[in-house]
């Protein structure tokens, strides 16, 4: 705990640090970037109807050509429903009001404050930042740490970068002889995180990131990425709201393992085609974890100039993943229904399960940088993004209500703005 | 596994011994915003965020934490 408190003091301190150097900034080419993003995203499996609203705000301020110092905030409000209870196809023919979404509306906010500055001399740079989230039922506080230097006249670039997460997620007090079969579903956040609330509590989560980056440009209009990530992670990581029906009259909170490993390795390419104006960019991602999901993704992006100030992009990206090794729809035992558990862990979350998806979107970027004169008189540079995806996920074996999910749409809308001063 | 770090050393060592490949005058293009990896980083944040919290996997775009929003 006296880690988390120093944690969100560093954090605070940065935060400071960043509002007295935005404001003791001198004038310079661009001192100040403010950057502000909206992000809507809407799914409609069936009943649940999630909806998530993600504002954003981030100022940096360069006080020299050394250093740069950020602070921000974002958000997510969410509202929705979700699936108290999962049943599978077998036992939801016999018991067809088992699989339930629960009635009460999920109404969520996650509020996140971040910080850090990052240190450049010659072609080296360090960067450290922190940052502090709450949301009803999670919190989270996290430092991160970057290094990144520059080779043979900038064609290389290397970059290491490392996270840890300090996480807690609120839980129903449980019996403490209950076997994980006998345990019960968090109600409601109501509570969490109230020392006086006697019946609920809270897990950690240890997250650990690390991510190692090899950039490289090849010719003068084609360079390309290469990415490692690995993360580990220990603690509980079940959605304490959700049950998993076991067989007949016996349902259990979901219980998974308390770690896994991931590792994740990515190939991107960009390549700038003169004659049209316009860059394709590549991307491949393969990733395997100790939970035996493996996954990849393709992604393709076309983004063409229009007038040098006005750039319009389309993409897409296809992603299939296989199921973890404890997945089930069903943990009653198949058809009929037969006792429970089938295995040692049990899961409700689809995202879990056997499934591919893929997102098709379209991009418009204005962006102009005052030569001469300001940007309507005081923005050095300015920048509008527009963005809009949709999605599709085809779950292979995931029920809901006893029915196929074939075709789970998810639209998502995302604004962003950016001035230099 | 093993193979995964020794991989990733063999790259770089190739990366380390590779000739310069674009002269200073010629990264004009290069630096065009169109080129940059990650150009518009809020916004691809943003989408990441969104589609990892909907699916199985991570990995590529940052290790920054902060929660999930999700439920």
């Amino acid at each position: 705990m006296q880690l988390i408190h120093r944690a969100v003091r560093a954090i605070g301190v940065i935060l400071v640090a960043a509002a007295v150097l935005v404001v003791a900034a001198p004038a310079r080419a661009q001192a100040v970037q403010f950057d502000t993003t909206h992000g809507l995203y809407y799914e409609a499996p069936l009943r649940t109807h999630m909806f998530v609203y993600t504002p954003s705000a981030t100022l940096t301020a360069n006080p020299s050509d050394w250093l740069s110092v950020n602070a921000g905030w974002e958000a997510d409000v969410v509202s929705g429903a979700s699936v108290a209870t999962k049943a599978g196809r077998a036992y939801q023919a016999t018991q067809p009001s088992a699989d339930v979404i629960s009635t009460a509306s999920v109404h969520d906010f996650r509020n996140v404050g971040r910080g850090g500055f990052t240190v450049k001399k010659d072609n080296t740079s360090f960067g450290a930042g922190g940052l502090y989230s709450t949301e009803n039922d999670y919190r989270s506080v996290s430092f991160n740490v970057m290094a990144r230097t520059e080779l043979y006249e900038h064609n290389t670039q290397l970059e290491l970068d490392y996270a840890h997460n300090f996480d807690d997620v609120c839980d129903l007090v449980q019996d403490p002889n209950a076997l994980p079969a006998g345990r019960l579903a968090l109600p409601s956040s109501q509570g969490c995180f109230n020392p006086s609330d006697k019946t609920r509590t809270q897990h950690d989560i240890a997250i650990d990131n690390l991510q190692g980056t090899w950039s490289q440009a090849l010719t003068p209009v084609f360079q390309m990425q290469g990415i490692y990530t690995l993360q580990i992670v220990n603690g509980f990581q079940s959605d304490p709201y959700r049950s998993v029906q076991l067989g007949a009259g016996l349902k259990a909170q979901e219980y998974t393992p308390q770690n896994r490993y991931r590792h994740s390795l990515a190939v991107r390419g960009n390549y700038f085609m003169r004659g049209l104006k316009a860059a394709l960019r590549v991307g491949l991602r393969g990733y395997w974890d100790t939970w035996n999901i493996t996954s990849g993704t393709v992604e393709l992006e076309f983004e063409k100039y229009l007038t040098s100030a006005f750039r319009l992009g389309v993409n897409g990206r296809l992603y299939k993943q296989t199921g973890a090794i404890f997945w089930s729809d069903d943990y009653t035992g198949g058809a009929p229904p037969q006792l429970g558990p089938k295995g040692q862990y049990f899961t409700g979350d689809r995202e879990l399960s056997p499934f591919f998806s893929f997102m098709v979107g379209v991009k418009a970027t204005y962006a102009v940088a005052a030569a001469e004169k300001k940007v309507l008189g005081f923005m050095t540079d300015t920048k509008l993004v527009v963005a809009a995806n949709f999605m599709q996920f085809n779950y292979d074996e995931y029920t809901l209500g006893g029915q196929s999910l074939g075709d789970v749409r998810a639209y998502l809308l995302n604004l962003g703005f950016s001035a230099g001063f | 596994m093993r193979t995964i770090p020794i991989s990733l050393l063999l790259l770089a060592s190739l990366a380390a011994t590779g000739c310069v490949t674009v002269r200073p005058q010629e990264r004009a293009v290069l630096a065009d915003p169109v080129m940059v990896f990650e150009g518009d980083p809020v916004i691809a944040a943003q989408l990441h965020h969104a589609i990892d919290n909907r699916e199985g996997s991570f990995g590529g775009s940052g290790v920054t934490g902060g929660g999930c929003g999700c439920n």
